[in-house]
């Protein structure tokens, strides 16, 4: 009813407040958006929330919607105001945050943002102005635009090529989401009471954090239209009223819900969950292992999802960091989710990997036949090529200078009782061929990686042992 | 208890548009249409006449207009020569008070042993430890892990995770957080990149801070998942609709991944503007090795920003101007600030000291460059490497040291020529037209040049595709 502090006492970013701008909106005469503003002043102050308020401003008539409202401003990209809403909402969620938003930018552009905000269910506020036509464009049809009616776009009035009109609240009613919907009018005295209590009442939701409410209000638009005020008045009550049934559409009792607690910045919080440690490895390498390469040694694991391929890369990178070298792994996978290749490039350097792929490795860790024939060829010139020789029948000819070690991986890790040890088994035997590091150093990688499952332990040192032995049995 | 007297009807006529809505909502007929246009207005407004009012209010609820039909109260006569609202009711100005900065909190971290991680979760380890603790996303293969990992850190420590319903969802929500004045980023790959586009045109023009870290893949259209430096124009010239520029960072290894996307989000609100973080497949999935600063952010809240208290209500955050010379003003504003960028240029120079043959390469290309290098290097061939880490602005003054004794200069790139375009176009403004000619190694589709194939562009045989 009276001006609410709520409304600017001068409209300064309308024109800068000259003249009749400084105290008269934009909008046309009779236009709906008038009275919608008023009741959301009047809610924001009687709810004692201005400081906190937080409003949307969409793209359509009410983009601006700052010029008028003296709390916290934003304009948001058409249709994308909930998501906006939402943005401030999780900032800071004491903020009272409503979105204004008309039938273009709700229904049409917005309508992914709509929905999905709204099944979302934290506690914002939407307005939606429904007027059945575009305004700020200039009369096109808006998705609520009613059959027959016409617009720009369907001068021959709305027919079933244009689709059926939107009837966002029971839409947004028909989601879980939502705690409160309701659609209203303004069209009569008594629809302005209503529509005023259910503005307020939908605040009121969000700022006792008890979810998402939505206010469809059908709305007046005079000039686009083409009616008199009177006439549009008339209008919204026969002929839009009879398709967008006012009235509550979902209207549940829900306990406060929405409690965020302030952002936590303590380091060592943050330390705990990266894994971060303080405390230094133990260290056993002399160096770095220049029998292998001057600084740069170059590897690739290949096999099937499942093998344990990336693992053990992992595990290789993972233990020449803890010895202090620089090292890098490149997982590649085929489009498969499971079981399908699985290859990983690792190099260790002394101080810098410069190039992490391994397109020519001096090792190769195969665990099949097709890794082994196609990669087997990449090695390097008295490079090491370990496979295993429970699954590889046959083992393509490679370059005399190659070292190749037949590593019954898989035959081990079952008679240990874990195929999946495998691996494992592999880093034992990669350990024993190359001596890329000490025993200790793979071992202590797979103690750390395994400091949630100690019980594995056993089971994997006893796997790691395997894989030496046998490639001293064939060194024998 | 008395009863309060209801207040009549005032109206000035000058904020009266006409349109009659009040004379339905009068059951004492008091206002009439009036065929009297306003001289100011060159509307025409009602006519009130009080006699029969017994001040129902209902008149004042049907006026559309915040300063049309409103209580008169005591001593205010309807006094319709009188023109100033100030005189009538009182100068009451906004009291929403002048917002201050609240600043950053710089807090210790203990000396830690390096992580061993992939470069999206050094990214997500980064934009933690760069105090942010509201990200916005949508799953897309190569960059997801990133975004996984913050579903799963940021709970623990009370943030904001949400899967947005798009990527168009996710730059709106990250406009929302931004807008109040809080840290906020995005994990996205090149199709989800497109997709934000309108977004970080909205953020620019808003003038918003805000990190986006593009794991890049093969184009375009759904092309692949594998890597491509396929995003290197949109970054640097394609920000969506309008005077657009951003800050776009090119890191190598996980390690720059951390310390870069650290360094955006320093930058994005120094300059409240979006900064974009370029990485490639490969980068994204690689793990190496990783060190934590020893120092991370507690993030404050900026004094333009619109946190939703009452510090802060006096802020708007928009991207409208809507006249012409204030629009115009405004881009001359952004191009100030885009000038006052140009410090920001970063870049990596290896072995080019004496360099005949210069590679330019940024992310994974740059490595396999670099190993490139040190092979021609071993083969006694003066070979070097200039690695741009910021792409816009183009670290031309660098360029041109970098080339000073080059014979020959190879782009070596994951993409069609993007990165060659920026070299040339940063070394034509920069007034550089001699220069030798401009060979390449180029491969796309989510294949990466390989050190082979760079060998042999140098060493002048014949090309060997992979």
């Amino acid at each position: 009813m009276s001006k609410t502090s709520v409304i600017y006492d001068k409209f300064e970013r309308h024109s800068q407040g000259q003249g009749l701008k400084g105290h008269a909106t934009h909008y046309c005469p009779g236009c709906g958006h008038g009275l919608a503003h008023k009741f959301l002043a009047e809610a924001i102050d009687a709810l004692g929330i201005q400081d906190r308020t937080v409003a949307v401003s969409p793209v359509g008539c009410s983009v601006f919607l700052y010029y008028y409202f003296d709390v916290g401003n934003t304009q948001a990209a058409h249709g994308r105001a909930p998501v906006v809403a939402l943005g401030h909402k999780f900032a800071n969620p004491d903020s009272v945050v409503i979105s204004y938003q008309g039938d273009g930018d709700l229904a049409s552009i917005g309508l992914a943002e709509t929905v999905a905000t709204a099944q979302l269910g934290a506690p914002i506020t939407v307005i939606f102005i429904n007027n059945a036509i575009y305004g700020m464009t200039g009369g096109q049809m808006a998705p609520t635009t009613l059959m027959g009616q016409q617009s720009s776009t369907s001068p021959a009035g709305r027919d079933q090529y244009n689709g059926q009109p939107m009837k966002m609240a029971e839409l947004i009613a028909g989601l879980d989401g939502p705690v409160y919907v309701e659609r209203v009018a303004l069209f009569d005295a008594k629809q302005r009471i209503k529509a005023k209590k259910a503005i307020q009442k939908a605040i009121k939701l969000q700022v006792e954090g008890r979810g998402y409410s939505f206010i469809e209000v059908l709305a007046e638009c005079p000039t686009h239209l083409k009616m008199s005020p009177e006439e549009t008045e008339k209008w919204v009550k026969e002929c839009m009223e009879p398709v967008y049934p006012l009235g509550v559409k979902k209207d549940l009792t829900v306990e406060p819900w929405f409690h965020r607690n302030a952002p936590c910045f303590k380091g060592e919080k943050i330390l705990a969950l990266t894994g971060a440690s303080t405390e230094r490895p133990e260290r056993f390498c002399k160096g770095f292992p220049t029998q292998l390469d001057k600084n740069d040694v170059s590897l690739k694991l290949a096999g099937s999802g499942g093998d344990g391929a990336q693992t053990a890369a992992m595990l290789i990178a993972r233990a020449a960091i803890s010895e202090g070298f620089d090292a890098t792994h490149i997982p590649s996978y085929g489009p498969e989710s499971r079981g399908g290749t699985s290859y990983a490039d690792v190099h260790v350097a002394e101080d810098e990997v410069l190039n992490p792929g391994s397109p020519d490795p001096q090792i190769l860790l195969a665990f099949n036949a097709p890794s082994l024939a196609k990669f087997g060829p990449t090695v390097r010139k008295g490079g090491y090529v370990i496979y295993d020789s429970s699954v590889v029948t046959e083992a393509p000819v490679l370059d005399p200078s190659i070292k190749v070690f037949p590593v019954p991986f898989t035959g081990i890790a079952t008679d240990l009782g874990k195929a999946v040890v495998k691996n494992i088994v592999a880093l034992g035997a990669l350990q024993a061929a190359t001596n890329i590091f000490p025993k200790e150093t793979l071992l202590s990688a797979i103690g750390v990686a395994l400091k949630d499952k100690c019980a594995l332990i056993p089971l994997n040192e006893e796997a790691f042992a395997w894989g030496i032995k046998s490639v001293e049995a064939l060194n024998s | 208890m008395a009863l309060k007297e209801r207040p009549k009807p005032f109206l000035l006529p000058d904020y009266c548009k006409g349109c009659g809505r009040c004379l339905d909502a009068c059951a004492k007929d008091c206002i009439t249409l009036s065929d009297q246009i306003n001289p100011t207005t060159g509307l025409v407004p009602v006519e009130l006449d009080l006699a029969n009012c017994n001040a129902c209010g209902m008149c004042m609820d049907a006026c559309p207009e915040p300063y049309g039909l409103r209580p008169a109260h005591e001593g205010e006569i309807q006094d319709f020569e009188l023109e100033d609202p100030a005189k009538l009711f009182g100068v009451k100005p906004s009291d929403a008070p002048e917002p201050t900065d609240i600043p950053n909190e710089t807090l210790p971290l203990p000396r830690t042993e390096p992580l061993v991680i992939k470069g999206t979760y050094a990214s997500a380890v980064g934009a933690i430890l760069a105090g942010c603790r509201h990200v916005y996303g949508y799953p897309i293969t190569p960059s997801t892990e990133g975004a996984e990992l913050m579903a799963k850190f940021l709970p623990k420590l009370d943030g904001t995770f949400i899967q947005a319903v798009s990527e168009v969802a996710a730059v709106n929500m990250m406009y929302g957080t931004a807008g109040a004045g809080l840290p906020t980023m995005t994990f996205t790959s090149s199709p989800g990149f497109s997709l934000m586009l309108e977004g970080v045109s909205y953020m620019i023009g808003a003038e918003l801070p805000g990190v986006f870290v593009d794991v890049m893949r093969g184009g375009p259209g759904l092309g692949n998942i594998a890597p491509e430096q396929s995003d290197i124009k949109l970054a640097c010239h394609g920000l969506g609709h309008g005077n657009t520029q951003a800050i776009t960072l090119a890191p190598s290894t996980p390690q720059e991944m951390l310390d870069l996307t650290i360094l955006a989000f320093e930058l994005t609100f120094k300059y409240r503007s979006p900064v974009i973080l370029l990485g490639d497949g490969y980068l994204g999935q690689m793990t190496g090795k990783v060190q934590l600063p020893e120092t991370m952010i507690k993030p404050g809240i900026p004094k333009w920003a619109v946190y939703g208290d009452a510090m802060h209500r006096k802020n708007l955050i928009s991207s409208i101007f809507l006249t012409e010379t204030e629009l115009e003003a405004h881009n001359i504003h952004l191009n100030a600030k885009y000038e006052a960028m140009q410090v920001e240029v970063r870049s990596e120079t290896f072995l080019c000291d004496d360099a005949e043959v210069v590679l330019i390469a940024c992310n994974t290309p740059a490595r396999t460059a670099k190993g490139a290098v040190q092979a021609l290097r071993n083969q006694g061939i003066k070979a070097g490497l200039f690695r741009p880490i910021t792409l816009w602005p183009f670290p031309v003054e660098a360029l041109k040291k970098a080339i000073k004794t080059a014979k020959r200069i190879v782009v070596v790139e994951a993409s069609a020529g993007q990165l060659e375009d920026e070299v040339r176009l940063a070394l034509s403004k920069a007034g550089v037209y001699q220069f030798p000619e401009l060979e390449n190694v180029r491969r796309m589709g989510g294949v990466l040049p390989q050190q082979t194939e760079i060998m042999t562009r140098v060493l002048g045989q014949k090309e060997v595709m992979a």
